[in-house]
């Protein structure tokens, strides 16, 4: 959906757009954090922000506002001044996640975001990807949280083996499934806990 | 052809020769090194074939040669590791189209070579070594430098799209380094047989390192080797860096 891998077969529309023959109009509408942060180590993380804000072409006063203000809302001022390289796993996903969103789009891809965070900065995460919602962004996350899922999504997918098997919003599942939380939806659908993966 | 995102990458480049230790080194402590080496060990030492030249002035030219080749490993490692740790892909979904990534690789690193062997040129200035051919040969001379660079380059591509990781890169770059290290740059006093002159016409830096022997002894800069000699080096640096740079989005970014 990203653009990174070419169709097979069918036809995939992001944002309108057929990703077979729009895919510059698709790439000026999304950003994408990978599910491994992908960062310059010799680069402070403010310098990771504004080199992808630079590569979706934001204006440069624009770049400098947009910066602050992101690593403002997740108390990253400070850290953003050293090498990324001395960051620990949670800084880095941190970055990982303000470097999708710099260029400011409308679909967000979220692959994982919260992984290797400590539980304070997984909930102020949380909290900015609700935000996002309320700016009427879009965000499609993956995760193996299933309480992030059903604190953050509209609606969820669940795929297993690469098949999707339920989708709906969390309380059309868990309505459908007679299950009190997502968690008890995967393990009554695949009959097994996410944790087990077999 | 963006502007903005062109120039964000290529100041990447160049913020990574800064400031990571190991490209720094390779970059431009290496060349300084040999340089500083070599003269001082053979600044005294008369040239058997040029007469009134020390063994150190017939080497400089190949001096030049050596600090652009070693941009092969340089480039080779960095697409490795850009890919490795996710980069390539990551910059694939912003608006950075292929051209600008490739064109802000070539430029930084043909940027760097420049430097190389402006460092190169002052310090065996230093050393001694006084080139004939003034100021315009000297300029002639960085163009045979860039268009080297660009060569090393598209080496650099090919090998990232074979080795798997940068340690394999540095093994594999040396399978372009070497032979232009031994046969192409013979200005370093290697003696040129029969059998390695043949070998020798199909790299560039052969081409690089002739006419800057030329270009520093003084021959006209009307004689028309020097000019066939950049012609050549200009084709083939087209030629490598294309097929380096078709090879690498091929079968290399994944």
């Amino acid at each position: 959906m990203v653009g990174l891998l070419k169709p097979t077969s069918g036809e995939i529309k992001v944002g309108g757009y057929n990703i077979s023959k729009d895919l510059k109009k698709i790439k000026e509408m999304i950003g994408v954090c990978p599910q491994n942060a992908a960062y310059y180590k010799f680069l402070t993380g403010r310098e990771n922000i504004e080199l992808f804000g630079n590569l979706q072409n934001v204006d440069k006063k624009e770049l400098k506002t947009r910066t602050d203000n992101l690593l403002k809302a997740v108390d990253f001022i400070e850290a953003s001044k050293r090498k990324a390289k001395g960051y620990s796993g949670g800084m880095l996903r941190q970055i990982n996640l303000l470097m999708a969103l710099i260029s400011d789009p409308d679909i967000i891809f979220l692959d994982e975001p919260t992984v290797g965070m400590d539980a304070r900065v997984r909930r102020k995460t949380w909290e900015y990807i609700a935000s996002l919602k309320e700016q009427n962004k879009t965000v499609i996350l993956t995760t193996h949280y299933i309480e992030e899922a059903e604190t953050l999504s509209d609606h969820v997918a669940i795929i297993d083996y690469g098949e999707l098997i339920a989708y709906g919003t969390p309380k059309e599942l868990m309505e459908k499934h007679n299950a009190e939380d997502l968690e008890k939806v995967f393990l009554k659908i695949t009959g097994r806990r996410i944790a087990e993966g077999t | 052809m963006n502007l903005q995102r062109t120039m964000a990458l290529l100041k990447i480049e160049l913020k990574k020769v800064i400031r990571e230790p190991v490209i720094l080194f390779i970059s431009i402590l290496f060349p300084v090194a040999l340089t500083l080496l070599l003269g001082l060990a053979l600044s005294g030492l008369a040239s058997s074939s040029v007469p009134g030249y020390s063994v150190f002035d017939t080497m400089v030219p190949g001096l030049f040669g050596y600090a652009c080749i070693w941009i092969t490993m340089t480039v080779a490692t960095t697409f490795v590791d850009d890919r490795e740790l996710g980069l390539l892909k990551r910059i694939n979904t912003t608006r950075t189209t292929s051209g600008e990534f490739m064109v802000s690789h070539i430029i930084s690193n043909t940027l760097i070579s420049l430097l190389q062997v402006a460092i190169v040129a002052v310090l065996s200035f230093v050393l001694g070594f006084r080139p004939e051919g003034g100021i315009s040969g000297f300029l002639l001379a960085f163009v045979f430098i860039g268009f080297l660079s660009i060569c090393s380059v598209g080496f650099g591509l090919i090998t990232a799209t074979i080795a798997k990781n940068s340690g394999v890169a540095s093994g594999v770059a040396m399978i372009f380094i070497l032979p232009q290290m031994l046969f192409g740059s013979a200005g370093m006093g290697i003696p040129v047989m029969e059998s390695t002159q043949l070998i020798a016409m199909f790299l560039p830096s052969y081409y690089a390192t002739n006419s800057l022997k030329m270009i520093f002894s003084g021959t006209p800069l009307t004689e028309i080797t020097i000019w066939t000699n950049l012609a050549i080096l200009a084709i083939l640096s087209i030629v490598i860096v294309i097929v380096g740079i078709q090879l690498f989005k091929r079968f290399g970014k994944a």
